[in-house]
């Protein structure tokens, strides 16, 4: 190709002044052309760079890099592109570049030239370290971000593993307060009734010896031992182990039947209100025990109304939600709500928190047992209900029962008839009595003996049974449930087998046991729970003897 | 593990002597592509890379085993025993010249001749002793690679860095021949360059040929007749060859050396 001279003039001007460097190396690798733009950039003169290679112009990586990296890369593959590296000025200072070079062949593959081509990279190369520090500052960002979290989420976790152990720790404590009191009321009262007992006992000894008239004693002494009997009763409800006779009941009804005992208790400056709702749902519950908690509100209420006021029974039927059930931890459903309402002094929180405590009492010394609520608590929770106090100082208290509706159809039980006369029948039909306590075995059997029944004693199952083979006119086996080997249910399954015919009356002071559960009796069980007066006694035997086998 | 996998071992040629090219810092066994085939007919070649290099497995990268020549050194031992290699010949370029008088000491039955291809048993000036490089000179280079700029590892970031899922794409690359990972690189590098194998020389029991370019600024003459001179029993040769890879810029002298020295009479 032939050009004219204005044409190469052109060429020239583009080649010195083209905005990056050239340089053309012949095939030894020295420099024989180099343009304007690449001289001033490193501020040396043209000649200077021939007969020198291009790697003497790097800085000391440069040239390294250069012979150990890029010209072995330009023999294999004839070229490379973008090489980042940094060439040194005549002052010394550093110019960072990228760098392209290729290798001219002729026709036959003879290496005739390398041409070099150089771009000024200065400012690629700050955005780069602008770049890189701000991939740096994010990734120690991130990772300070993690290591926050990972505090933070072990943080979060001690603090709430602490808290649940001081939250154990307390509710330990707390329940440790409570058994103190309980056991010191228990130790209390216990004592405060033993000492009557005895006391009288003593009494009556002396008086028995100078001939003298007894019967007060005997009766302080009873009384002493009656109270007792009620104190392990109200414990006993405290602690859901009373033995529950539920039945299909009205509310309502209850309420109603109950209003002329009420009126009695409250008094003359206690207004009774009954609000009941109509429609409502039967519940299944111990009549007997419902009536005494609501009794028990209602005496609650009369003493936080020393000036007189009202309370209000109301009735109503009840939804207990998922979220509310759950808070209060009860199955959620449909239940009844026995409320009862007074307009008396209220309670602060701290009272309200500890009413349901055995021994928890706000009346003076000798006014209150203590165990009021916490009986009426016992009994609405082991009947599958719930209790909540709402309360304002001041204003006055509702205490609420609810209690699971029962959802099959009620059916009346049928009035139990006692016969006022049958405690002093006198027969002779023959008892065998089995019990492993030896006082309670001799007590019981002149108790029996008295009431006019031959008795035959056994001390354990197996001398019970023995005696039943050898007294066939045993008619009715009376017998403990809890005893050492046989148990007082075998025992009695074992006696039917023998004997069909045979009637069965259980007696325990205990109700957690083989014929009741979750203090339920068993159905068609009958049970006399100890202690049982001697009329008890009398028209249990009764009851049992005279009805169905 | 599969050291032969490891190292990425390619062996070829029909004879029975073995001839291990070791390639040195910068690239890999296509160091050899031009030399090797000179001796297909009367050797078995044994190609490796090292580990972090090439077609290694990354993955076996120890900072630990290679932060000394010797972890290198242990490879090449390893590989020569798993193919069952005894006095064979080395043809060692630039470190890898000092990696194979490590190895001719450790296990000297392996290798009966050795060729260093622009040796240098130490880089940085010490005393009497003239090894190229100032000290500051090789703490600038280290430096220059702890700055990790991007165009570098955009020249030299291997396929396997960024898409091992594709590597087709790695054919692409601006630079597709020595791909190496930047990272190890550097470790690779200040291995190299703050190396002093002094030591290993006098004990070298092979007989030894060192090739000398001419211009060679990483191993300048002075030190390639320093190695020769160390060696119990070596020849010195400087080639016309400029540069630090007269394998790849003059294969034709570089096999004429070599054949001289392997043919010639034992001494």
């Amino acid at each position: 190709m032939e050009f004219r001279a204005d044409e190469v003039d052109d060429l020239e001007d583009l080649f010195d002044n083209a905005p990056c460097g050239y340089i053309a190396a012949g095939a030894d690798g020295r420099i024989t052309k180099v343009n304007s733009t690449f001289c001033k950039w490193l501020g040396r003169e043209k000649s200077t760079f021939i007969g020198h290679r291009f790697q003497d112009f790097l800085n000391i990586a440069g040239k390294i890099y250069y012979e150990t990296h890029f010209a072995p890369l330009m023999r294999m593959q004839g070229y490379f592109n973008e090489v980042a590296l940094d060439l040194v000025r005549d002052d010394g200072a550093t110019l960072p570049v990228l760098v392209n070079a290729i290798e001219r062949r002729d026709d036959a593959g003879n290496l005739r030239f390398i041409r070099i081509t150089i771009f000024n990279a200065s400012d690629r190369r700050r955005y780069e370290r602008e770049l890189l520090e701000a991939r740096r500052a994010a990734e120690q960002a991130n990772t300070e971000l993690k290591e926050l979290n990972r505090t933070l989420e072990r943080r979060i976790a001690e603090a709430v593993e602490a808290r649940i152990k001081s939250e154990q720790a307390l509710h330990q404590s707390q329940k440790m307060e409570a058994v103190g009191q309980l056991t010191g009321g228990i130790a209390h009262d216990f004592n405060n009734m033993l000492a009557v007992v005895l006391s009288s006992l003593s009494l009556l000894e002396k008086r028995l010896a100078n001939g003298e008239d007894v019967a007060r004693f005997i009766a302080a002494a009873r009384e002493g031992a009656n109270r007792a009997a009620d104190l392990t009763r109200r414990l006993l409800a405290y602690s859901r182990q009373q033995t529950l006779a539920p039945q299909p009941l009205n509310a309502n009804q209850m309420v109603a039947d109950m209003s002329e005992l009420l009126r009695r208790t409250l008094g003359e400056t206690v207004r009774l209100e009954s609000v009941l709702a109509g429609g409502l749902w039967q519940i299944h519950a111990d009549r007997n025990l419902l009536e005494s908690a609501i009794l028990n509100l209602a005496i609650n209420a009369r003493d936080a109304m020393p000036e007189g006021g009202r309370l209000t029974i109301e009735t109503a039927n009840c939804h207990l939600d998922e979220t509310y059930s759950a808070e209060q931890a009860i199955l959620p459903g449909q239940y009844v709500m026995v409320a009862v309402t007074d307009t008396g002094s209220g309670m602060p929180p701290e009272v309200m928190t500890k009413a349901f405590e055995p021994f928890f009492t706000t009346k003076g010394p000798g006014k209150g047992t203590g165990l009021g609520l916490s009986q009426v608590f016992g009994f609405v929770k082991q009947s599958g209900g719930h209790i909540k106090i709402y309360s304002e100082v001041g204003h006055g208290t509702t205490m609420k029962i609810y209690l699971p509706r029962l959802h099959q159809t009620a059916v009346a039980p049928k009035p139990l008839l006692i016969r006022s006369d049958v405690a002093r029948t006198v027969s002779h039909e023959v008892i065998l009595l089995v019990e492993d306590d030896a006082q309670v075995l001799s007590i019981t059997a002149q108790m029996l003996h008295d009431l006019g029944y031959e008795v035959i004693e056994a001390r354990n199952a197996e001398e019970a049974l023995s005696a039943l083979a050898a007294y066939p006119e045993i008619r009715l086996l009376f017998t403990d449930v809890v005893m050492p080997g046989m148990n007082g249910r075998r025992l009695a399954d074992e006696a039917r087998q023998r004997r069909p015919d045979l009637k069965v009356l259980f007696t325990t002071g205990y109700a957690r046991n083989a014929i009741v559960h979750n203090g339920v009796l068993d159905p068609e069980v009958n049970l006399l729970q100890k202690p049982a007066s001697a009329e008890m006694l009398a028209i249990k035997l009764r009851e049992v003897l005279d009805g169905a086998p | 593990m599969d050291i032969l996998r490891r190292n990425n071992v390619k062996t070829m040629g029909s004879g029975s002597r073995a001839m291990v090219f070791a390639h040195g810092f910068g690239c890999d066994q296509n160091m050899w592509r031009l030399v090797w085939p000179a001796f297909a007919d009367g050797y078995r070649i044994v190609l490796f890379d090292h580990v972090g290099c090439g077609g290694s497995e990354l993955s076996a990268y120890n900072p630990q085993k290679y932060a000394s020549l010797d972890g290198y050194t242990d490879d090449i031992i390893a590989i020569c025993r798993e193919l069952g290699i005894v006095d064979g010949v080395f043809v060692g370029h630039s470190v890898s010249a000092m990696i194979g008088a490590i190895a001719s000491r450790k296990a000297p039955d392996i290798f009966a001749d050795l060729v260093m291809i622009g040796p240098s048993p130490r880089y940085i000036d010490d005393g009497e002793y003239i090894g190229g490089f100032s000290e500051g000179q090789i703490h600038e280079l280290l430096d220059f690679l702890d700055a990790n700029h991007m165009g570098w590892s955009q020249a030299m970031a291997p396929v396997i860095m960024g898409n091992p899922d594709r590597p087709e794409l790695g054919e692409e690359l601006t630079n597709s021949f020595c791909r190496t990972d930047p990272e190890i690189a550097k470790k690779f590098a200040r291995v190299t360059f703050l190396s002093d194998n002094r030591n290993d020389l006098p004990a070298v029991k092979a007989r030894c040929l060192v090739l000398q370019c001419s211009e060679d600024i990483i191993a300048p003459q002075a030190v390639g007749e320093y190695v020769a001179k160390q060696l119990p029993n070596s020849q010195f040769i400087i080639l016309n060859a400029t540069g630090h890879c007269p394998n790849l810029s003059a294969p034709e002298e570089t096999i004429s050396a070599m054949k001289a020295f392997l043919e010639g009479p034992p001494d």
